[in-house]
């Protein structure tokens, strides 16, 4: 332990010059440029392009392989069902019996066909098919704001093979056509969205509505 | 014998060992690192604010509840994770840009876009009930713990002589965490606000809110703590040697509880008991682990404190007591506060306590010089511990 009253040496006076940040010493310089900090900033731009462009372009490249056969019943939370149209690729989703192990089943599930796509959604909802129709007009005229597909047209009511009244309305947008389905079952909502190309054929159209009319829900038929 | 001349090198070592006290200059036009986390926390900030401005109009409320919400949460937890960061500390600015990286770099220029193909590409691969079990765990831990981790990268290339030890990386992990939390819970609250086809937005939401809140205290910021802990020690730094096995091991530890976590459902099953029962061990677990990797680093911060402080104790600024106080843990301060005879003693204990860290962080910043402001500072810890007044204002 130093003695303070026999030690008379004291700390410095002005602290030493330290340059700041900005400077780069003379030798490790780069056409300007701090050479040290190249490699990390490559490292990282290196990760973030393999994030942001070559696993979504693998993605894009790889094809879907879960085909619809006949006799698939596509289930959603709740217990909610569709019947897809054998052919189709179930591209999110899963088949009815094949729930995932928490036992929940997702609330969205798609299926494609080329250029063609139907999807339906369940979420809690209180009011009736016409009223869920305009709550989905209205979130997606906010989330469009005029682009992509509008309404046009007025609301139909469409029914069920289960007996269940629901309400249809088109869509139109730049080449693209399609249908929305809302269906309520018991304050439990479903949004059906099919878009395609606005030249789809007669075909297609009905398989959408085969598909738009197989939604059913356990304890709906009984009542 | 030990002079005070020794001391004070060693004071000087400390300083220049640890960075501390040395200010942190954002602009950098002549480092590479500084362009590109420009360019990505920008990509990050343009992304975050058009899919704000897209969804306002349809899920307004649940995205002003969000945003509100998960601002009070991040205040608190800056608030304490600068509390925790008592020892050599790191530059204010230093932490905000952290931040930043982590809420918009980390997100929306780096890992959504791989959190989105990984899954896809498990469903594709693995079938779309696979994926729902265990895509999730398998693609996040991988891919958000690595682009907020590289955060740290680009970090330490802008402040090589601010970031030094483990400890730095475990404080600047902790904010890279917390901006990556945030921006993902109000991301989490939007996606909730869809689910009822845009009605009954707040309750659809406030769920989602809430369970984010609780169960980020385990999450992101300790996950990113950790994480970068264990890169400085990959790495090693002039403070802090390079040990692999021990970085190896902090790097994987966040990765598999980031894993579990995310898998917490699928482990579960569909018993609610048993994923309440999950969730609250994962919890303390994260915790346990988050403490011990603390502890791990702060030593190291305690002895540059240690070193710091010695000449003034050697020049009697500063009592042993104070001293042990200061360069300890909570506990010694504990004490040391607690030797106070009354309430009044204790009370002031505690003020000369912040007055010493005071007289520490002015030393440091004049790099252990005798400046007026360390003259003045070394006045306060006098003035304090005499009860003597402030001076009016």
């Amino acid at each position: 332990m130093p003695d303070p009253e026999t030690d008379n040496s004291s700390a410095t006076s002005a602290p030493l010059f330290e340059p700041d940040e900005v400077w780069v010493p003379a030798d490790v310089r780069f056409f300007g440029v701090d050479r040290r900090t190249i490699a990390p900033t490559l490292a990282v731009f290196a990760l973030a392009i393999v994030m942001s462009v070559v696993l979504p372009v693998i993605n894009a490249e790889v094809p879907y392989h879960d085909i619809v056969k006949a006799g698939d019943v596509v289930e959603l939370e709740s217990g909610v069902t569709f019947v897809p149209e054998a052919g189709w690729g179930i591209t999110s989703g899963v088949r009815a019996g094949d729930a995932p192990l928490s036992g929940e089943y997702p609330s969205t599930a798609t299926v494609e066909h080329g250029a063609l796509k139907f999807r339906v959604h369940t979420g809690r909802f209180d009011g009736d098919a016409n009223k869920l129709l305009d709550q989905i007009e209205t979130t997606s005229e906010a989330l469009n704001r005029g682009r992509g597909v509008h309404v046009t047209g007025a609301q139909k009511t469409i029914v069920t093979d289960q007996g269940k009244q629901g309400a249809t309305v088109r869509v139109t947008g730049p080449h693209t056509g399609g249908v929305i389905a809302a269906f309520v079952f018991d304050g439990r909502g479903v949004e059906a969205v099919a878009t395609g190309p606005s030249d789809t054929g007669q075909e297609s159209t009905a398989a959408v509505f085969r598909m738009i009319r197989s939604i059913s829900h356990p304890g709906e038929g009984k009542r | 014998m030990t002079t005070l001349a020794d001391l004070d090198r060693a004071r000087d070592i400390a300083l220049d060992l640890s960075g501390w006290g040395r200010r942190f200059s954002f602009y950098q036009p002549r480092n590479c690192a500084f362009w590109g986390y420009l360019m990505l926390v920008g990509i990050g900030i343009f992304v975050f604010i058009s899919t704000l401005a897209r969804e306002y109009d349809a899920y307004g409320q649940a995205i002003g509840l969000a945003v509100t919400s998960f601002a009070i949460y991040a205040a608190l937890f800056w608030w304490f994770t600068q509390y925790i960061d008592r020892y050599a500390k790191l530059p204010a600015k230093l932490m905000a840009v952290a931040f930043l990286w982590g809420g918009f770099a980390a997100t929306g220029a780096m890992a959504a876009n791989a959190n989105d193909a990984i899954l896809a590409l498990y469903a594709k691969g693995f079938g779309q009930v696979w994926a729902l079990n265990w895509g999730a765990g398998l693609a996040a831990p991988f891919t958000e713990e690595t682009a907020k981790g590289s955060g740290l990268l680009l970090l330490i290339a802008m402040a090589p002589r601010q970031i030094r030890t483990a400890f730095d990386g475990f404080i600047l992990g902790a904010f890279i965490g917390l901006g990556f939390q945030i921006v993902e819970d109000i991301s989490y609250a939007m996606t909730s606000a869809g689910t009822q086809f845009g009605a009954n937005q707040i309750g659809a939401s406030i769920a989602t809110i809430i369970l984010r809140m609780v169960s980020g205290v385990a999450a992101h910021i300790l996950y990113s703590a950790i994480f970068c802990a264990g890169l400085v020690y990959l790495l090693g730094r002039p403070a802090e040697p390079r040990k692999i096995g021990r970085g190896l091991v902090l790097v994987a530890t966040p990765m598999l509880l980031h894993g579990i976590w995310d898998s917490l459902a699928s482990i579960a099953g569909p018993r609610a008991l048993m994923l309440v029962g999950l969730l609250i061990v994962v919890i303390v677990l994260a915790l346990v682990i988050g403490v011990r990797v603390y502890k791990l680093t702060v030593q190291r911060e305690r002895e540059f404190v240690r070193d710091v402080m010695t000449p003034e104790e050697a020049r009697n600024v500063i009592t042993e007591a104070e001293l042990g106080a200061v360069a300890g843990n909570r506990k010694a301060r504990k004490a040391y506060r607690k030797a106070g005879r009354n309430r009044r003693e204790r009370k002031r204990a505690r003020y000369v306590l912040n007055a010493v860290y005071g007289l520490a962080d002015e030393l440091a910043a004049a790099r252990g010089a005798d400046t007026d402001r360390v003259r003045f500072a070394r006045a306060e810890v006098g003035r304090i511990r005499a009860g003597v007044p402030p001076p009016p204002r």
